[in-house]
């Protein structure tokens, strides 16, 4: 598994300053408190991509006869658990901004 | 995420009932190795032994296998006059493995492993039961 851990948060941040470029032109602003969505998404979409290369290093191991079966089994299911928890993140995030769009104006 | 810390320790434990069935397996297979020089002594019963130890990047504290230590219990003496092994009595000196004990030992690591993959296979559950609300 490889894949630029900025690539969907170089997206997200380009999305996000034309809501601002637009919000202030209309002169509504919006604040908000704590961590951006943006470090949160880039945060998980690095930390998967690190614990994918974790589980790839295992299974070359074990197709070379190094690693334990144990160890690939571990990894693998920390890798699918953390994706499955991403791709629901990404879901919600989507379906939320549809619906913005649906928005009448 | 806490339900990963237990998976990793569960998976200690499996590694360490891996280790205990090779010394097992070691016993079993030796179970009849005599020694080849005149009254030696045979192969002694190994014993795996478990330590546990506080692993940082877990949080917790896994099992780790020990030292693997001998069995002191005396040979038992067999009465093989022709055997090279024999003594000036004439008598042979057998490994003190007892493959009933070593046959319990066995279902005992087998049954300590099957109940760490269900934790293993229950926190897995657990953490993707979690997920899904996220997607109703």
């Amino acid at each position: 598994m490889n894949m630029p851990a900025s690539t969907a948060a170089n997206a997200y941040a380009n999305a996000a300053k034309m809501f601002e470029d637009a919000s202030k032109s209309t002169g509504l602003e919006t604040k908000v408190e704590g961590p951006s969505f943006t470090s949160v998404l880039e945060d998980t979409v690095g930390n998967l991509t690190k614990t994918g290369e974790k589980s790839d290093q295992n299974l070359i191991a074990m197709t070379q006869g190094k690693a334990d079966i144990i160890d690939v089994v571990t990894a693998v299911a920390e890798t699918e658990l953390t994706v499955q928890a991403l791709v629901s993140v990404r879901d919600r995030v989507i379906t939320a901004y549809q619906e913005v769009l649906r928005m009448p104006v | 995420m806490e339900l990963i810390g237990s998976i990793k320790i569960a998976a200690s434990g499996l590694r360490a009932q891996t280790g205990r069935m090779r010394i097992i397996a070691e016993n079993l297979a030796n179970a009849n190795s005599t020694a080849n020089t005149k009254g030696g002594d045979p192969y002694r019963r190994r014993i795996p032994t478990f330590q546990s130890v506080f692993d940082k990047e877990v949080g917790g504290t896994v099992v780790k296998q020990g030292r693997i230590k001998f069995d002191q219990t005396p040979f038992s003496l067999s009465y093989k006059p022709g055997h090279p092994a024999a003594n000036d009595k004439g008598y042979v000196k057998e490994p003190n493995v007892n493959s009933l004990i070593e046959l319990t030992d066995m279902r005992q690591a087998q049954r300590g492993y099957e109940s760490n993959l269900n934790l293993i296979k229950a926190s897995r559950r657990m953490l993707s039961a979690t997920i899904e609300i996220l997607r109703a």
